[in-house]
């Protein structure tokens, strides 16, 4: 055999599982159509959250005068889409070299051309065929297609939205999920009018309900118009019809949750009614030999789980005992205040018949979030009774996204409230209400 | 000077155990008292403590291995004491070892007291193995399974990992817990039929209760008389508070109103809570009731005590039967939840059996057979009815006791069980 992985894909799936190949010493290829990095790094993850500190930096110009700052007239600044764009694709610029430095230090050999599987251990690429022991697809997924009666020239997908050169005032965002909450507040951030068509019950799906009616009153009162809608009757005059509604729409962007791609192939892959392709255990699918890894699969739609899949299948292949736990990573909405969860929601908890119980600390009474200025939120820690496990946490903070990966750790190895009491938090940090949940749940908060 | 520590006879008559758990390494300072090992047998698990200050220079034995009683377990250090000294310091041992009151299933055993030292010199710790005896590390898990471990009796040390690094994690604790559950099934397969007789080796606990019932039916008269009593009245107060007691998690059997009628008349009648000490021709009496429950286990017989059962209240008493009987099925009693028993109760009653002829847990001085409940034609006022009847034999050792003290004491026992509300009158 020519190789002993074939990746198709280099997504944050395909790219971690390569890296980690080449550490094996397996020898790998990586196939990739359009950028290494895939989604996240190009049009997602990296380039969004850019995006979002701009329009983040530009809102909080506003208070500049009380943090005891003159000088800056708010008539006189405006948001710079261009620079904006351009301080993100530096960014993307920089990761992207950086992913294609370390696959090559790893002895990776990356292939741009579109892969064809051909049988259960070879592909075609640009009319090379290429024959590997194992194969694993890291083909990610696409945003749904919006409503049919929504005209294609408003229309923009979220990976072209760098192609724009300038965002008109109306904007209207489809779907539900972290992307439509945060895409929807950096468009009014830079003060756009942004409407939300709502697909779902809540806006974010995964979420305890709890986070989810949060974010969706927040949206509210940062004047985003949210309809709860999965029909768009028509467009004119600048206009969507939506039911009764009238929704002035310049520009329509799909945020739409997400169908797997597949990609083409002479022998038959099963896919899901979403166009995923369903895997065991071990992550393979029902060729032998031929895995499926990240947002393909259907098990998560998250780039760090994606990256957690593709590690664990490398060392699998290798004979390498490691565990992937599918039910603990973190949920992060890159929003303001930013929301973070992991672990079960209260429901979910509920429905497993734990005994429970949830103690909450709020921003408001800790004092980095005040010196900060940035005192909107709470952590919500969710154990059981018994031995007091941590079974869940919320955060809704400045740095929520950043701050779960505390709670994230002391999951990991089976924590409980005492654990997480009993460490001493740095003051001042806003870390510190995670230490007040847990003296809550212990017995009581010392500043509450 | 160097001491080497034997594994001593940990006063329950067996004559092994299965190294649990190290607690110390090799360089680490002890003190006297502080815990070393924990060992486990057939029937208990326990922690060894030091008998010395010192140093620890040689441990003898991994986890999992078993240590003969009398083998070395430690070598230790200890500073300061050389020559005529380390002699005297070695010498007092054989006295200073403590002698541990009568434990386990019948009986006292003979604690061993081999103490030995060895002179401090290069060439003895070149000797202790270094390699093999590595110290053991505490296992790696997550908090929760180490709670839950402790709660279901699981040897966390016997669990392999699953988590990162082996660290055991909860699943890990479930599966064992399950899977030991079914190994202690498989002890009652039924054996190759296709041979005339089978040959399998004496368990230790077999061995233990052999040698136990055999001193005490060797050294102690057996007397045994048999009683009947009425309990219509009991019947009726247990069934009332058994749905309350089921309120907050206990089970209420018949066997609490027992111990505790027992316990009561024990208090009146001293004779039979008491130890004929022939060496120094006396008697010692005991003023306290420590009662011994026999217990019927898988592996065989165990006797857990409940301490001062007179002073505890009968939902007391309950509760701690619901416990020890628990950690006697899954062999996690305490060395000292079996020691230091003064009278014995067995209630085999419950699995069925009217009268029997119980053995002394020697050398106590008496053991009550608790029978089978039975309806019975009963003659009250001149009339048949129908009663409830509860069979009572009770043994003593008749070096002890005469015949009229154990009928006075039967006496008082049935006056208490007919009449459950005087258990809290007297």
């Amino acid at each position: 055999m020519e190789y002993d992985v074939i990746i198709i894909g280099s997504g944050p799936a395909g790219y971690v599982a390569a890296i980690r190949a080449g550490q094996l010493g397996l020898k790998t290829i990586l196939i990739e159509k359009k950028q290494i990095g895939g989604m996240c790094l190009n049009w997602g993850c990296i380039p969004t959250k850019s995006l979002i500190e701009s329009a983040k930096f530009y809102r909080r110009l506003n208070q500049s005068s009380k943090f005891g700052i003159d000088g800056i007239d708010m008539k006189k600044v405006s948001f710079n889409w261009e620079n904006a764009k351009k301080r993100a694709n530096l960014i993307v610029k920089k990761l992207g070299g950086g992913i294609s430095h370390l696959l090559k230090k790893n002895g990776v050999e990356i292939l741009i051309g579109e892969a064809c599987i051909t049988s259960q251990n070879t592909v075609t690429v640009n009319n090379r065929n290429i024959e590997g022991k194992n194969m694993i697809i890291a083909t990610g997924s696409y945003p749904k297609p919006v409503h049919k009666n929504v005209p294609k020239k408003i229309l923009v997908e979220l990976d072209k939205l760098f192609d724009l050169d300038q965002i008109p005032t109306h904007v209207v965002l489809t779907g539900h999920g972290p992307t439509v909450a945060e895409m929807a507040q950096f468009f009014r951030f830079i003060g756009k009018e942004v409407t939300v068509l709502l697909d779902h019950q809540f806006i974010i799906h995964d979420a305890d309900p709890y986070l989810s009616d949060y974010l969706e009153k927040k949206l509210i009162e940062d004047q985003i118009k949210i309809i709860h809608t999965e029909q768009v009757d028509s467009y004119s005059n600048g206009h969507l019809i939506v039911g009764e509604q009238k929704v002035k729409c310049d520009i329509v962007i799909n945020c739409n949750y997400r169908n797997g791609i597949t990609p083409p192939s002479d022998i038959k892959i099963d896919t899901d009614d979403n166009g995923f392709i369903p895997t065991d255990d071990n992550l393979m699918t029902a060729i032998e030999g031929i895995y499926a890894i990240g947002d393909v699969n259907g098990k998560s739609y998250l780039a760090h789980a994606a990256s957690a899949q593709g590690i664990w299948v490398i060392n699998h292949l290798k004979g390498i005992k490691n565990s992937l736990n599918l039910k603990l990573y973190p949920l992060n909405i890159y929003t303001t205040p930013e929301i973070a969860q992991i672990g079960m929601s209260e429901a979910e908890i509920k429905n497993e018949g734990y005994a429970y119980k949830i103690n909450e600390f709020p921003l408001s009474a800790n004092g980095k979030a005040l010196t900060e200025g940035l005192q909107e939120g709470l952590v919500r820690l969710i154990s059981e009774t018994k031995y007091g496990q941590v079974l869940g946490v919320q955060i809704i903070a400045e740095n929520a996204t950043d701050m779960i990966a505390e709670a994230s750790a002391y999951m990991q190895i089976e924590g409980t409230v005492y654990d997480i009491a009993q460490t001493i938090h740095a003051h001042p940090t806003v870390s510190e209400i995670f230490m007040e949940a847990g003296f809550d749940a212990v017995d009581k908060a010392i500043h509450k | 000077m160097r001491y080497i520590f034997n594994f001593p006879d940990i006063g329950e008559g067996l004559d092994e155990g299965t190294i649990a758990e190290w607690y110390v390494e090799k360089g680490q300072q002890v003190s006297s008292g502080d815990a070393l090992v924990k060992m486990e047998t057939d029937k208990v698990v326990t922690d060894i403590p030091s008998p010395k200050t010192g140093t620890i220079v040689a441990i003898y034995g991994k986890v999992g291995e078993t240590i003969h009683v009398g083998n070395p377990l430690v070598e230790i250090e200890i500073e300061g004491v050389e020559g005529e000294a380390a002699q005297e310091e070695a010498k007092t041992d054989f006295t200073t070892e403590p002698i541990e009151e009568g434990a386990g299933v019948v009986g006292t055993m003979e604690v061993a007291g081999n103490a030995a030292f060895l002179p401090s010199s290069t060439e003895g710790a070149a000797q202790s193995k270094d390699e093999e005896n590595k110290p053991a590390r505490k296992s790696l898990a997550t908090p929760v399974a180490r709670a839950m471990a402790k709660d279901l009796g699981v040897d966390i040390n016997q669990v392999t990992g699953s988590g990162p690094a082996g660290r055991v994690i909860i699943s890990d604790i479930k599966k064992f817990h399950s899977s030991f559950g079914q190994a202690s099934m498989e002890k009652t397969i039924i054996p190759d039929q296709t041979e005339l007789v089978s040959y399998e080796p004496l368990s230790q606990i077999r061995k233990a209760i052999a040698r136990n019932m055999l001193e005490s039916k060797q050294q102690a008269p057996h007397m045994t008389v048999h009683e009947e009593v009425e309990v219509s009245e009991l019947v009726s107060v247990r069934s009332k508070y058994k749905a309350i007691y089921e309120e907050k998690e206990v089970k209420l059997s018949y066997l609490p109103f027992v111990v505790k009628a027992t316990a009561l008349a024990l208090k009146k009648f001293r004779t039979l809570n008491s130890q004929l000490d022939m060496e120094n021709e006396r008697m010692i009496f005991k003023n306290y009731v420590n009662m011994g429950i026999a217990v019927d286990t898988v592996d065989g017989l165990v006797v857990p005590v409940i301490k001062d059962a007179d002073k505890k209240s009968i939902f007391e008493l309950a509760q701690e039967i619901n416990e020890i009987s628990n950690k006697a099925q899954k062999r996690t009693l305490k060395l000292e939840d079996m020691q230091d028993g003064t009278f014995t109760i067995t209630n085999y009653g419950s699995i069925g059996g009217l009268h029997a002829n119980p053995v002394i847990n020697y050398p106590q001085a008496g053991i009550l057979g608790v029978g089978r409940l039975v309806k019975k034609p009963v003659i009250k006022n001149d009339n048949i009815i129908i009663g409830t009847v509860q069979p009572l034999s009770l043994a003593v050792d008749h070096r002890i006791i005469d015949g009229g003290d154990v009928t006075r004491f039967l006496n008082q026992l049935m006056e208490y069980l007919a009449d459950p509300i005087s258990i809290l009158m007297d």
